[in-house]
């Protein structure tokens, strides 16, 4: 356990308070480490994927003899010193060769974790193709119908689109997407393994980057790495259900927000070919009969109240004949 | 002019542009996430497996593109920037969400009251010095008339009285006083649960201390002269344990008895071996030695067995 410090000058209370929880989170930082074994492939797309997690991203260089799926103590405790909320732990054995495992951490405890095992592995060295910039989004394309069903896949997904996906941005300026991660599944391997669900299909996960021609087509060139990967052991966050729990909750939205149509599906609103927000305002029935005109005579009165108008017109009548006269 | 050629082709663009799938494409414009849901089609994949997955992928980053492009945009000094609506997709968090800060004991006070936070401007208009001066700090107005080089002393001030000093005085109390309240705020933001024990343990305390003195006196209380209202002492009972008892309580009994016996024997251990009170052991065996420590000592102990062996 660290301890709790106070913080002495305003330069660790900044630091501290950066730390502290917040209602909207900032991009979530990842720590590379190589267990007590990694071979040249592990390195090697420890260090491609940590290229594509950068800047968020810690490396330690040395081996650690850590096994995650036995006991995570250490990754809480690098979690809690590094402020990094997922890792990725490379170890390559005689059992399970080549392997990744993906952690993903809730409040510096471990929330649900992934091992993938490398079953090919293309560097991005060996395409000689410009790359992307370090620190730009990448487009996320999942490509697979299991992504939807299968709970395991359902997991990779999320947990790969925390890993590149990021934080939930506002806006962004769209020629600078650079890049784009496609993660797709192989065809479902036979039915007699699929429905024990011990036989899981491949993943395919590519790197391509995107050009745009002047109409607008997208097309794609790789970049790499490339890595097929083999699903193995795994912790689902329905393990850790009073840590996801909390992980799920959300900030209460602000009245201002709800006012600016930000949580609620936005009606009556939309943009048109131009670029321009057109709004529709519905009005209610208009009711004419209560409306004030301007007093005029010929409108004034009907046949119903012609006793009145007659007493009224006399003495205008005798004006007038007096005129005449 | 014909310009029907033109607009075949820009619609073959546009189709171009347009993704048609069988299950649309879901798209999370939030996280520029795309997800294609359609079966794989198996005879494609094997044919040529790289060439298949750029397809799928080139579709779908097509489709996000489109979506991007619908959406409304703000002018930037970069460019236009896209307003991406909030995500669909739904991820844990990294972190438990924040905790409302716990109202002050002001804050609670004027919630209740109705009053409305007023924002005091950091600068305050001085009458005499025709200017604007800081409210507090350097030369604050809140020090006004410490530093005067003249005041007036009301009639019959003691002799050594400081108007100035005076003045001091009172705001550095205000200030202490402001840092006391921030610290009980602090206490009561900490928990109030914490709170309750520690009254109770206080209590107790009292309790014990009164007892304590309530049997100081010469005559051991007895002979004191008794408040209204004040109890009776209750000395401690005796208890006695029943004559028969289950074997695993006797059992437990004993062992307790044991591991105090050796931890008494350690205690005795430790105490020997270390700083005795009553003997320094370290100087004892300098003295006998005469500085030559204990290793030194045994050997001249050992020695005249030597000798007599050899008479």
């Amino acid at each position: 356990m660290l301890r709790t410090v106070k913080p002495k000058n305003a330069r660790s209370k900044r630091a501290l308070e950066a730390r502290e929880p917040k209602e909207v989170e900032g991009p979530r930082q990842a720590i590379f480490v190589k267990g007590t074994h990694t071979g040249e492939i592990v390195n090697n797309a420890m260090k491609e994927l940590m290229a594509l997690k950068r800047p968020d991203a810690i490396s330690f260089s040395k081996k650690n003899p850590v096994h995650p799926f036995e006991d995570a103590s250490s990754l809480e405790f690098w979690a809690q010193k590094n402020d990094a909320s997922l890792f990725v732990v490379g170890q390559s054995t005689k059992k399970r060769p080549h392997g990744l495992t993906f952690v993903r951490m809730f409040d510096c405890k471990v929330l649900d974790m992934c091992e993938v095992g490398i079953e090919a592995f293309v560097s991005m060295h060996a395409f000689k193709t410009p790359k992307s910039t370090p620190g730009h989004r990448p487009l996320l394309h999942f490509a697979g119908e299991l992504f939807d069903t299968h709970p395991r896949l359902a997991q990779l997904k999320s947990l790969l689109l925390a890993f590149f996906g990021g934080p939930a941005l506002e806006s962004i300026h769209v020629p600078g997407l650079e890049h784009v991660v496609s993660v797709s599944l192989a065809p479902a391997p036979p039915a007699r393994a699929a429905d024990d669900g011990t036989l899981l299909p491949r993943v395919h996960l590519r790197t391509y980057t995107v050009t745009r021609d002047r109409a607008g087509r997208a097309a794609l060139a790789p970049m790499g790495p490339f890595l097929d990967l083999a699903l193995r052991r795994h912790v689902p966050p329905e393990a850790n259900a009073h840590l996801l729990a909390l992980a799920m909750k959300r900030p209460k939205l602000k009245k201002q927000d709800v006012q600016k149509g930000l949580g609620k599906r936005r009606r009556n609103v939309e943009v048109d070919e131009m670029g321009d927000v057109r709004g529709r305002v519905h009005l209610g029935k208009q009711e004419l009969g209560g409306l004030r005109g301007k007093r005029m005579k010929a409108l004034r009165g009907g046949p119903g109240e012609s006793g009145e108008e007659s007493e009224e017109e006399r003495p205008r009548e005798r004006k007038r004949s007096r005129s005449g006269d | 002019m014909d310009v029907s050629e033109i607009l075949a082709s820009h619609e073959a663009r546009q189709k171009l542009n347009v993704v048609e799938k069988e299950i649309p494409l879901v798209i999370d414009a939030g996280y520029l996430t795309v997800t294609d849901l359609n079966p794989v089609d198996k005879e494609s994949y094997e044919e040529d497996t790289e060439a298949y997955l750029l397809a799928t992928a080139r579709d779908g980053v097509q489709a996000l593109f489109s979506t991007l492009s619908a959406l409304p945009t703000v002018p930037s000094p970069y460019g236009p920037l896209t307003q991406l609506p909030p995500p669909t997709t739904e991820l844990p968090r990294a972190k438990p969400l924040p905790k409302p800060k716990p109202p002050t004991k002001w804050e609670q006070f004027a919630k209740a009251k109705g009053i409305q936070k007023k924002r005091k401007d950091r600068k305050v208009w001085d009458e005499e010095k025709q200017e604007w001066v800081n409210r507090w700090g350097w030369g604050g107005k809140n020090k006004e008339g410490e530093g005067a080089w003249l005041s007036e002393v009301k009639q019959g001030a003691e002799v050594d009285h400081d108007p100035a000093q005076e003045l001091r005085n009172s705001r550095k109390a205000r200030v202490a006083k402001n840092e006391r309240q921030q610290l009980q705020n602090l206490a009561r933001a900490q928990g109030s649960s914490s709170q309750a024990p520690e009254r109770e343990e206080r209590k107790k305390d009292i309790d014990r201390t009164l007892a304590t003195t309530r049997i100081s006196t010469a005559s051991m209380g007895r002979f004191d002269r008794q408040l209204e209202g004040e109890k009776k002492l209750k000395g401690v009972k005796r208890k006695f344990e029943p004559n028969e008892r289950s074997i695993e309580e006797e059992k437990k009994n004993s062992l307790a008895i044991i591991s105090k016996l050796e931890n008494e024997s350690k205690r005795a251990k430790k105490e020997k071996s270390g700083g005795d009170e009553v003997l320094n052991v370290r100087k004892a065996i300098r003295s006998a030695s005469g500085g030559k420590g204990s290793a030194a000592l045994t050997r001249n102990s050992s020695k005249p067995k030597g000798k007599k062996g050899k008479r």
